[in-house]
């Protein structure tokens, strides 16, 4: 049973109070000289009911009030200096008043009553108040549940108590004496349970230690003046004997209780202070983990390190040094010391702790530094003479990263408590750093996944949506992207009626620099192939691809940085004169594929962008083919042949070779399609490291195709479709 | 994933880059500090052992053609030596012998200094 689950309305409990009371308080008044068995068993149920309802009241008041452990010691004192006033006030002045007590309870009349009965009345809920507050003390941070200890001590209590009316049969008081003699028992046990006293601070032990005292005095007081033959106790036996014995039960309870918490509390005394620095440890320790992974500016947090490493390593001053690339050592977070000081006691300080012993916290003392400074040194010196430092290294992916440094003013050196506390704090400060930096690197992540997108989506937009049909020529082109963009690029363009350029060309890098620059190249072949010719008439178009090729280098030269290039064939076709025209400037090699047989096409010629002066026009050689019926054009970029399998072997240009040899009679889609299925069969389950572009241009006599014309168109309808 | 590093090592004032790896467009930065470094030293005879190269990527050519010029303005120049037939292919394709020597071993491109 336990009180709180009464959950009687409060009104209830009230009505319950005042209604007991009231018929207790008649009865009282004019049935006094009763004393017949039934009438006494409805007295002590009345006055057991009065307690138990005035105990229901004020648990919810003390419940609602959140009273704290030591008001309500105070409070208890406060109760036990009324019964100690009701005590002597009852034996001397009511003694004066009415003479002998006893004779008076066994005849009373009804003043004497009335004074009686609220007499007994406050000592009634004096001391239920008493029992309620011990009863708060008892389950006083208790972790386990421990009611059923209580509650059967508070059982024995009554039991004890209500025996009492068998007092007037003597061979029935051995009932009444076990009741009470389990019920000390029960008090002795249940006193032990007073770890509340732990968790108080220094300043509320001391003012425990003496509240004890006091109470503890007055309890014996009380409980000695409450012999036989005191008014007190007549006065409350002529009310109910069960109250008397409750009251004197109650007593021992407070003696043993606060004899108890006193002599705890004196033990406790000494380590309180370290208890107290212990607490505030442990909530700052709470605080801060909670701080590190909600915390993501670095800076509060080393701010908030360093504070709070001051107090619980009792320093003066701390900050934190990190070591860095740029300017030697970082000062972050210094604490009731300037930056210049800093600097100038870290150095010193750094230099001494990785002599010794790495990767510990170390306690430097300042003695030397003040000494071996002289006076004419061009160093700032620290105005306050800091007399020990210690050092705790702060470490991001094991490894060392800088110094959380504290210091302190007074002779009293760092104690074990101060590093290891210290070494703690530097753990979060080492865990903030990680987190930061972890943070910045997920960020620039994101950033180049952006960028990548961004790359991509220019690349998607400067490629040809579709092939050019043509009468004489069926062209099949892919381009596969890969996660990091590179810089592929393909086109064509008409020139005019009877001729038709292309170009493949890989800029040198990846992402988006190598994007903007195949932009770039995307502007300068379309207005060097003429296609504004057309438009405007009015600009000249370069009839050649060398010719092409060295402008477009000229052009380059004005936006490229030296450490890109670009590799690029650029070639044009004479569907009148069936000529290919072709130059290569550093690009894979060319290859015809003719009579079943494969020509690695490689004119000589350096990549756009490496060289500006003659030595680039110099060096390009333009070459001329006539073509033949089924001659094949396969133009690609590295991202083919150096393809990787598992092995990390390349594609290869032999293998590709190969394939294209064994699908030599197919058209141009279906030639395309098989090398990217064999390469992509080649690197199944390997990220694709670069782009691949893969163009094929198939030269086919206009009288036999008409088969291949329907074929190839349909293949520009699916693009389009798509 | 792949792992590229340069090492230096002085030969009277010509300084040999020994490359070793994958160079691409992840490990360029570690040659392009390399070669920086030489040059803030005012180390302008620079000769790359390509002996254990495996791969180059375009980026990694790049990294030559970043300070070829300045090289050249204090009459320094880098040589490359030792490269292996895949290696040498690359630089082959875009016409980087017409612009650096290329030599069959480092002894070679150290005399031609």
């Amino acid at each position: 049973m336990s009180l709180n689950t009464l959950n009687l309305k409060k009104k209830i409990k009230i009505q319950l109070f005042v209604g007991v009371t009231l018929f207790l308080f008649v009865l009282k008044l004019f049935f006094t000289s009763n004393t017949s068995l039934p009438f006494i068993i409805l007295n002590e149920l009345l006055v057991f009911l009065i307690a138990f309802s005035f105990v229901l009241n004020f648990i919810d008041f003390i419940h609602s009030k959140n009273i704290n452990a030591l008001s309500l010691v105070m409070n208890v004192g406060i109760l036990n200096a009324i019964l100690f006033f009701l005590i002597n006030f009852s034996s001397d002045l009511l003694t004066g008043v009415f003479g002998n007590i006893s004779k008076r309870v066994s005849s009373p009349g009804i003043i004497f009553n009335f004074i009686s009965f609220f007499y007994s009345f406050i000592v009634l809920s004096s001391v239920s108040y008493i029992f309620l507050a011990l009863r708060e003390f008892f389950f006083l941070k208790q972790k386990r549940d421990v009611k059923i200890y209580f509650n059967t001590m508070a059982i024995f209590f009554i039991l004890a108590s209500l025996s009492s009316v068998a007092a007037k049969y003597p061979e029935l008081q051995f009932i009444k004496n076990t009741f009470f003699i389990i019920s000390i028992l029960l008090i002795i046990i249940n006193s032990i349970r007073i770890s509340w006293i732990a968790f108080l601070t220094k300043k509320e032990k001391l003012l425990l230690l003496f509240l004890s005292v006091v109470i503890t005095v007055l309890f014996i007081v009380n409980l000695i003046n409450s012999s036989e033959e005191a008014v007190h106790v007549q006065i409350l036996k002529g009310f109910s004997s069960s109250l008397e014995q409750f009251t004197s039960i109650i007593m021992i309870y407070g003696v043993i209780y606060f004899s108890v918490i006193f002599f705890t509390t004196l033990f406790h005394i000494p380590t309180a202070e370290a208890f107290d620095r212990k607490a505030q440890e442990v909530s700052s320790l709470q605080y801060f983990s909670k701080l590190v992974t909600q915390v993501l500016d670095f800076n509060d947090l080393a701010s908030t390190v360093t504070e709070i490493a001051i107090k619980a390593a009792n320093g003066d001053s701390a900050w934190i040094a990190l070591k860095d690339k740029e300017e030697g050592l970082k000062i972050i977070a210094n604490k009731n010391i300037g930056l210049v000081d800093t600097l100038s006691l870290s150095k010193y300080l750094i230099e001494k702790a990785e002599k010794t012993k790495p990767g510990t916290a170390t306690v430097i003392s300042l003695e030397k530094y003040w000494k071996n400074a002289p006076p004419s040194r061009d160093v700032h010196q620290p105005e306050i003479n800091y007399s020990f430092a210690v050092l705790s290294t702060l470490k991001a992916y094991n490894e060392s990263v800088g110094y959380l440094i504290i210091v302190k003013k007074s002779d009293i050196i760092f104690d074990q408590e101060d590093i290891t506390t210290l070494n703690t704090f530097s753990d979060y400060a080492s865990i903030a750093i990680e987190n930061s930096k972890l943070l910045k690197e997920s960020i620039e992540k994101e950033r180049l996944e952006k960028e990548l997108d961004v790359a991509r989506e220019i690349q998607k937009r400067i490629l040809p949506e579709k092939n050019p049909v043509h009468d004489k020529l069926s062209i099949a082109s892919v381009f596969i992207p890969a996660f990091e963009v590179g810089g592929d690029y393909y086109d064509f363009f008409e020139i005019d009626e009877q001729r038709m350029g292309f170009i493949i060309a890989d800029v040198s890098g990846k992402g988006i620099s190598a994007a903007f620059i195949m932009a770039e190249l995307k502007g300068i072949f379309e207005s060097l192939s003429g296609s504004c010719t057309r438009n405007s008439g009015k600009l000249q178009s370069f009839s050649s691809p060398k010719e092409i090729l060295i402008q477009a280098n000229a052009i380059l030269r004005r936006t490229l940085e030296r450490k890109n290039f670009v590799s690029a064939v650029y070639g044009i076709f004479d569907f009148q004169k069936e000529e290919l025209h072709l130059a290569r400037a550093g690009h894979c090699p060319i290859l015809l594929l003719r009579d079943n047989l494969i020509e690695n096409l490689r004119p000589t010629g350096l990549g756009l962008g490496l060289d500006f002066s003659d030595r680039f026009k110099e060096s390009l050689d333009e070459i001329k083919i006539n073509l033949k019926e089924n001659d094949t054009i396969i133009l690609y970029t590295d991202g083919i042949t150096e393809a990787k399998n598992f092995q990390m072997q390349d594609f290869g240009d032999h293998y590709f070779e190969k394939i294209l040899l064994e699908s030599s009679d197919k058209d141009a889609d279906e030639i395309s399609s098989r090398v990217i299925r064999e390469v992509t069969l080649f690197s199944q389950n390997i990220s694709q490291h670069d782009d691949i572009t893969l163009v094929i241009l198939k030269w086919k006599d206009k009288k036999n195709d008409g088969v291949k014309e329907w074929q190839n168109s349909m293949h520009q309808l699916k693009t389009r479709a798509i | 994933m792949a792992e590229f590093n340069a090492s230096v090592k002085d030969q009277g004032d010509i300084s040999i880059v020994y490359l070793k790896g994958f160079l691409d467009a992840h490990t360029a930065p570690v040659l392009e500090n390399t070669i920086s470094e030489l040059i803030d030293k005012g180390k302008y005879r620079i000769v790359a052992n390509f002996k254990e190269l495996s791969y180059i990527s375009s980026a990694g050519l790049g990294v030559f053609m970043a300070f070829i010029e300045k090289i050249r303005e204090n009459n320094g120049d880098i040589k490359l030596s030792s490269m292996n037939d895949k290696v040498y292919n690359i630089f082959d394709l875009l016409g980087f012998p017409l612009l650096y020597e290329i030599f069959k071993t480092e002894d070679e491109a150290v005399k031609k200094f």
